[in-house]
């Protein structure tokens, strides 16, 4: 009665997320990588003043990091993600590290929202978060959509929700 | 539909007695401040605002249980309550499920109960009535199961004799007092120790220094200590330590669960246990998302078990786990998950076991943890090589964990079972299954594993319900075909 390896489903052809997504995840990393390069900065300049440790060091670390999440990561994670819209659910794939895909059946949503910030405002891109009764999955997030095609897929779900858990 | 209520019914009196003593506490608390001031301004003035305040106290909560008036109608119950908001809220009975009834030692020496209004659906409109008398109680309950049961609005005025469970409820498990002894001896524990040890701390602080000084005692009883210090003083401190251990769980047990009893109703289970603080909870049956039995290692060599069912919370918040048998024989359980609509687990021989590689996958994470200490700790310690006794513990465990997983799926009903030294076994239907991921790590992947994590609603946040390391084929499998299946035409097995 042991697992063993079997022949793997068909590998599913994913809708990828809005190519503005990339934009969205790359300015948010711009953005965010500043204050830790700064405490980074300041860190290494007491440093070099306290020990005498170049300070060029860390901070060239720093820096090389911060291209990293700038240039590099966005793409990579950009590309892990995508979605299927089934019959009676959706898939949902994500992560760079881990990786998870999440199955919801529409009619286990309780709830749907459309968020956008502000950086996701400007480069028109809109997150549709589900929200299902479980504790565990309790959102489900799908970042990077078109607004118009969340707003389409906000009304095909809903037509799926019911009211009361069986 | 709204017709104005001619009669409004008051809480019990007693309430008003109970309030006032559940908050001595806070006045003991409150009492050295009192001190510091009597020291600031003089005795009589301090006990003159201590009245008024006092005085002032009595009469909110005397204005509070005023204006704090129900009404049980024919087909709803109205609460009005408030001292200058009046907040009026009306539950239909047809929204009721049933009323849990909490007695506290207080509440029981003034024969008043506090009765929550359950009802059935997620929203957050949900009463309750603190403190009303038992034969009120009784009253609310037996109007709303008679106008559940026909519609009828029967006179149960002499409903008030009635025994705390009526005939027509068939019990499902009740605990007698042997059993009781058994789970208590199971529930041995020495936390009474460590609450004597914090206490021993924090008397630390008025106790001469020289107490805590092993050299002062040494000096005044050395060489009576050494002649004391036979085998048999041990032997005296170890019984007393087994006493103590067994006394404190035998008391936490019966103070929890004398005179258990679980009972069917019309919409759901009913329990009922507690020495001092006496519980009446029902469970509505349509709440009730996953059933959990549970055992350890000791338990299950004697053949013991316990069962708790995982309900919806309110308000789509984390449910809460309800203990329907605390400790019981797999042959007790049939009856009750017969009422849950579900079965008892299958043989161990029906389970799937997932991949053999979760042992391995194991091994390399614990050994690389282990090797990272290791290295650590000899930098600083020579003694680092009795680390390497711990190897055989990580060695094994994998093991034990791995033979101990497994999963089953039968008519409907997922069945997963977990953990070596605490075994539990989750039983899911399939149709209370919210979503479903597939999760696989860095070290998974490298394995081709993958983690099938199952969205239950009412199970608690920590820990969902998980099948760990099956191959990544099957896992796929699993969730496409079985847990989860959203494509077109395929219906849930």
């Amino acid at each position: 009665m042991d697992d063993v390896p079997v022949e793997d489903a068909p590998p599913d052809v994913l809708t990828q997320l809005d190519p503005r997504q990339k934009a969205v995840l790359r300015v948010r990393s711009l953005l965010f990588g500043i204050l830790p390069l700064v405490a980074l900065g300041i860190g290494a300049a007491i440093l070099e003043r306290e020990t005498g440790f170049p300070a060029r060091w860390p901070i060239g670390a720093g820096l090389l990091a911060y291209a990293l999440t700038v240039f590099v990561l966005p793409g990579r994670r950009y590309r892990r993600w995508g979605y299927r819209q089934e019959g009676r659910g959706i898939r949902i794939a994500s992560g760079l590290i881990v990786r998870r895909e999440t199955v919801v059946p529409y009619d286990r949503v309780q709830h749907i929202d459309i968020s956008r910030g502000p950086i996701e405002r400007f480069f028109g891109v809109a997150t549709l978060t589900l929200h299902t009764a479980g504790s565990y999955n309790s959102t489900v997030d799908l970042p990077g959509l078109a607004h118009a095609d969340a707003e389409r897929m906000r009304d095909e779900i809903r037509s799926f929700i019911r009211h009361d858990l069986p | 539909m709204n017709d104005e209520p001619e009669r409004w019914s008051r809480l019990h009196p007693a309430t008003f007695a109970i309030r006032a003593l559940e908050q001595l506490p806070q006045l003991v608390v409150g009492l050295p401040a009192a001190a510091y001031f009597i020291a600031d301004t003089g005795l009589w003035i301090a006990l003159l605002l201590a009245l008024l305040g006092i005085a002032i106290a009595v009469a909110l909560a005397y204005l509070r249980w005023l204006r704090f008036t129900y009404h049980v109608g024919d087909e709803q119950l109205i609460i009005e309550s408030g001292v200058i908001n009046r907040n009026r809220r009306t539950i239909p009975f047809d929204r009721i499920q049933d009323i849990s009834l909490e007695r506290k030692l207080l509440a029981r020496i003034f024969g008043v109960s506090v009765a929550r209004i359950e009802t059935g659906s997620a929203g957050g409109d949900e009463g309750e009535l603190n403190c009303i008398s038992r034969a009120e109680a009784d009253r609310l309950r037996d109007r709303i199961r008679v106008y559940r049961a026909g519609g009828a609005t029967a006179d149960t005025e002499n409903a008030d004799d009635i025994g705390i469970t009526e005939p027509s409820e068939p019990i499902l498990y009740a605990m007698s007092v042997g059993r009781l002894v058994i789970a208590g001896l199971f529930n041995f524990s020495l936390v009474f120790l460590a609450v004597l040890g914090g206490v021993w701390q924090y008397a630390g602080n008025y106790v001469p220094a020289a107490y805590f000084d092993p050299r002062h005692w040494f000096e005044l009883y050395g060489e009576q200590a050494m002649g004391l210090m036979s085998a048999l003083p041990i032997l005296g401190i170890v019984v007393t330590l087994i006493a103590i251990g067994a006394i404190t769980g035998l008391a936490r047990t019966f103070a929890r669960e004398f005179g258990f009893r679980l009972t069917r109703t019309e919409t759901g289970l009913r329990r009922q246990r507690g020495l001092f603080t006496r519980t009446d909870v029902v469970i509505p049956l349509k709440r009730v998302q996953a059933v959990v039995i549970s055992t350890t290692l000791v338990k299950r060599f004697f053949g013991w078990c316990g069962m708790a069912v995982q309900s919806l919370g309110t308000d789509g918040g984390a449910g809460t786990n309800h203990v329907v048998a605390p400790l019981a024989r797999a042959g007790d359980l049939a009856p009750i998950l017969a009422e849950l609509e579900s079965r008892p687990p299958p043989a161990d021989a029906a389970f799937r076991r997932v991949s053999l590689k979760m042992i391995y996958r194991s091994w390399l994470e614990d050994g690389l943890v282990l090797a990272a200490i290791v290295i650590g700790v000899s930098l600083l310690w020579g003694a680092w090589p009795w680390l390497l006794l711990l190897a055989p513990f990580f060695a094994v465990t994998p093991v034990l964990r791995y033979r101990s997983h497994g999963y089953c799926i039968d008519g409907g009903l997922l069945f997963v079972r977990r953990g070596f030294w605490r075994r539990r076994i989750t039983i899911l239907p399939l149709d209370r299954v919210q979503s479903a991921s597939l999760v696989r790590g860095l070290s998974q992947r490298s394995f081709g594993l993958a983690t099938l994590a199952i969205g239950t609603a009412g199970a608690s946040l920590g820990t969902p319900l998980r099948i760990l390391d099956l191959e990544k084929g099957t896992a796929r499998q699993l969730l496409r075909q079985r847990i989860c299946p959203i494509e077109a035409g395929e219906q849930a097995a």
